[in-house]
């Protein structure tokens, strides 16, 4: 089975899983072409 | 990104242990007005209020997007002061990524973070030598040079 990120695509839920996993943020500015 | 470094087994592991990983599209103004972004891909390293510690823009391939963000997650625990996690962040990228575009970055805030945390300097005449002796053409090896 292929893996692959669970990106999170809302800024204020990823400060909320960041506080609860202690873990920074990697955001993603991307073109969807 | 998406084709090729997002899919690599390797950088789904890396990104799910050290991140918390968000995609935002750039035609969300707001927000990329907020950070200042206007070319993609750009990559920012948040803490969990939202401050940036880092950033990189342009493609990376697996290899160099593992060694960038371990640089990433290092210079995020500098900004917090976290001084030994941030250690061996960037150790992290020393040892496994010499080959690495990141891995001079990696030993200039190596140089950095040990300075801070001990208020000795001789850790930044350290990672100036080391810089000078592997990374001779590397830009931060003459950002260091005030360190020899």
């Amino acid at each position: 089975m292929a893996m692959e990120v669970c990106w999170l695509n809302d800024l204020d839920k990823a400060k909320e899983a960041a506080k609860r996993a202690n873990k920074p943020i990697l955001l993603d500015f991307f073109y969807s072409q | 990104m998406g084709a090729v470094t997002y899919p690599h087994e390797t950088v789904v592991k890396f990104v799910d242990y050290n991140f918390v990983p968000l995609k935002i599209e750039i035609t969300n103004t707001a927000l990329a007005q907020q950070f200042g972004v206007s070319w993609t891909p750009t990559i920012l390293v948040l803490d969990a209020d939202g401050k940036e510690h880092y950033r990189s823009v342009g493609y990376l391939s697996p290899e160099e997007f593992i060694a960038t963000f371990q640089v990433g997650k290092g210079m995020f625990y500098l900004g917090t002061e976290q001084f030994p996690e941030a250690e061996a962040m960037f150790e992290e990228a020393i040892t496994n990524s010499p080959q690495a575009h990141a891995a001079p970055e990696a030993i200039y805030f190596m140089g950095v973070t040990r300075y801070k945390h001990t208020h000795n300097p001789k850790p930044l005449n350290e990672a100036y030598e080391t810089l000078k002796a592997k990374y001779p053409q590397s830009d931060w090896t003459k950002r260091a040079e005030v360190w020899g």
